[in-house]
């Protein structure tokens, strides 16, 4: 039970004038499930700028739980998105590899209304690989943000679900191994040592990093799964990655995957940055993933955008859902217009192929229009899918 | 004789091999042909534009082609990087090297990524542009002093992720209160730039390729020195 969830009962609950035919939650998984759905599903993640639009500053809700969860609600109940995605931040996924004197050295905050600045906690592979083998995640772990925040603002959002009968869905966001893997280096060295390190000595850091993970699933299948979670993102690293990568370290990613949707029934990848053509084809092949949140197409693949979409939702079709639109740089920088227009194309280059949800690639910028952001929802609104 | 003096087969072909090994991605080939290509008397100049950025250049069109993707792109930038250490110190300025343009560049304050930077400086310094590298996580005050200090043709706002690359805007704006707006061309890099959003925070131009850079920052040098308005790219 938490104050901040009664409280927004008491304003909700038997008040909401219904959205279409269907509840937020049926039009989700509707369109995961490649089933009709009433109007397209909105679910832009909007992490940071939810803070931002509910009157918080990041510093101020970065201890208190309770802030955090007002703002996801509040947000929620003004602009009635088809899910309520758990504000996360670096800080909840890996604070618990750090001793606590050493935390503020790692995470700063970039401003009043901005994100959290990382400094990657190992420099070297033997370092990375010791974090593991010495468990500091275990050793660490109490008192650390994944358990003091990240999980009370989860479960408060879980209880927000089930008290309001799932009318709307929680997203629980979930890092990946290779996710874990790179963050903990920095990406820019974890791809150089696909190269440069012995292949044996990468792929035991992949293992311990996928064996931390799926340990990291039992508590998710304890503490989300067993409190009404079932639409789950999977953070994927791997955005800078090549075939080969793909091909030789892939195979931690796919175990994560075939774990998870044993525990969750909706589960969905996020891939963002530029989408090399080979690792969208290999998301339509692991079983039991619904839903693909893409972005950009690769750099050599020099498509224009309704190109990409429509060769993502041929990929797709009878396979997996479709999730993009706007461009988190077109959310911030452009005129509602350009959101409405670029959201068009991706329901009219999509729905003839696959089912799709209005979802950018990456997160909505903090600094992102409110009109923008509103265009975003009212378009998907106006599309039967 | 040299192989510069007197057989230009044997020099070419040493060129090549050399520029072959930074596809190749082999670091510790690439020093020691280096070092032969200065052995046999070719300039330090000829070693670094036909040898080592030639083979950057061919790493460019592989990676337009699809042939070969970022974690080799890295990988192949480094090597590059080994093969300058070992001809920078044989460089006089008398040998004949031209630079294309002054550029400074680092990635933005609050994004520590190195990725996008490793790639575009060695294909910039390939192009023939000298380049400072400011390093990550630069302050908005930083690349004002850099501009004072070096007095750049052009500046480049490395981005990694894509909330880094809304804030592009801000350091553009400390660079115009400072009064020096008017006297660079600004182009923002990485994987989430988008050109147009770069023009509405008041930068030239934005691009997510280095190789593909390498022309806009062509055009607005020429732009600058011609004394043209900017937006002209």
């Amino acid at each position: 039970m938490s104050k901040v969830v009664d409280e927004w009962m008491g304003r909700l609950k038997g008040k909401l004038k219904p959205v279409g035919e269907m509840t937020h939650w049926e039009r989700m998984a509707a369109a995961f499930e490649l089933k009709p759905t009433d109007m397209v599903p909105v679910a832009p993640e909007l992490d940071y700028w939810q803070i931002t639009y509910a009157g918080y500053t990041h510093p101020e809700i970065y201890n208190d739980v309770d802030k955090t969860t007002d703002a996801c609600i509040r947000t929620w109940a003004d602009l009635r998105t088809d899910a309520i995605w758990m504000y996360v931040d670096i800080s909840h996924q890996i604070e618990h590899f750090i001793p606590a004197e050493k935390r503020p050295e790692h995470f700063i905050h970039r401003g009043p209304n901005d994100y959290l600045l990382f400094k990657p906690i190992a420099k070297t592979l033997d370092e990375a690989i010791a974090l593991y083998e010495e468990r500091t995640f275990e050793k660490y772990g109490p008192g650390s943000r994944p358990a003091t925040h990240y999980t009370p603002h989860m479960l408060q959002l879980l209880e927000f679900q089930e008290k309001m009968d799932r009318v709307v869905p929680i997203i629980v966001g979930i890092g990946t191994p290779s996710n874990f893997a790179e963050t903990i280096v920095e990406v820019q060295k974890f791809v150089r040592w696909t190269i440069t390190e012995p292949k044996a000595k990468l792929k035991h850091y992949l293992d311990l990093a996928l064996g931390e993970r799926l340990e990291a699933l039992d508590f998710y299948a304890e503490h989300a799964r067993k409190n009404g979670c079932e639409f789950v993102c999977l953070f994927g690293g791997a955005r800078t990655w090549g075939p080969k990568q793909l091909e030789e370290f892939g195979y931690a990613d796919k175990a994560f995957v075939d774990k998870a949707v044993k525990i969750f029934p909706h589960v969905f990848w996020h891939i963002c940055g530029h989408n090399l053509p080979q690792a969208m084809e290999a998301l339509t092949r692991w079983d039991g993933i619904q839903a693909v949140q893409y972005d950009m197409p690769y750099y050599s693949q020099k498509l224009s955008w309704p190109e990409w979409f429509e060769s993502v939702a041929r990929l797709f079709a009878g396979k997996r859902c479709a999730m993009n639109a706007p461009t988190t740089q077109l959310a911030c920088h452009g005129t509602a217009a350009e959101v409405k227009a670029m959201v068009r194309q991706f329901i009219e280059c999509t729905l003839p192929h696959t089912t799709a949800v209005i979802m950018p690639g990456c997160e909505i910028d903090s600094f992102s229009p409110l009109e923008n952001v509103k265009a975003m929802i009212d378009t998907a609104r106006e599309h039967r899918s | 004789m040299t192989a510069q003096g007197r057989d230009p087969a044997e020099a070419a072909g040493l060129l090549a091999r050399l520029a072959d090994l930074v596809v190749a991605m082999d670091v510790e080939g690439v020093r020691r042909e280096a070092e032969a290509c200065l052995a046999a008397g070719l300039s330090p100049t000829r070693v670094i534009s036909e040898g080592l950025s030639a083979g950057m250049r061919s790493v460019g069109e592989k990676f337009k082609a699809g042939e070969v993707y970022m974690p080799e792109v890295l990988v192949s930038c480094d090597v590059y990087y080994k093969g300058l250490e070992a001809v920078r110190p044989h460089i006089v300025p008398s040998d004949g090297s031209v630079s294309r343009g002054k550029m400074i560049l680092g990635t933005i304050h609050g994004d520590i990524h190195t990725v996008g930077k490793d790639v575009a400086v060695p294909v910039f310094q390939a192009a023939g542009y000298d380049v400072v590298d400011l390093g990550v996580d630069v302050s908005d005050d930083a690349f004002v002093d850099a501009i004072q200090r070096h007095r750049p043709d052009v500046v480049g706002l490395g981005t990694y992720m894509t909330s880094t690359f809304m804030h592009a805007g801000a350091t553009v704006e400390t660079i115009r209160r400072a009064g020096l707006r008017e006297r660079v061309r600004i182009i923002c890099g990485g994987p989430a730039v988008d050109p147009a959003a770069a023009r509405r925070m008041g930068a030239d131009d934005a691009s997510d390729d280095a190789w593909e850079a390498v022309g806009k920052i062509g055009r607005l040098v020429e732009c600058l020195r011609a004394g043209a308005g900017r937006r002209a790219s």
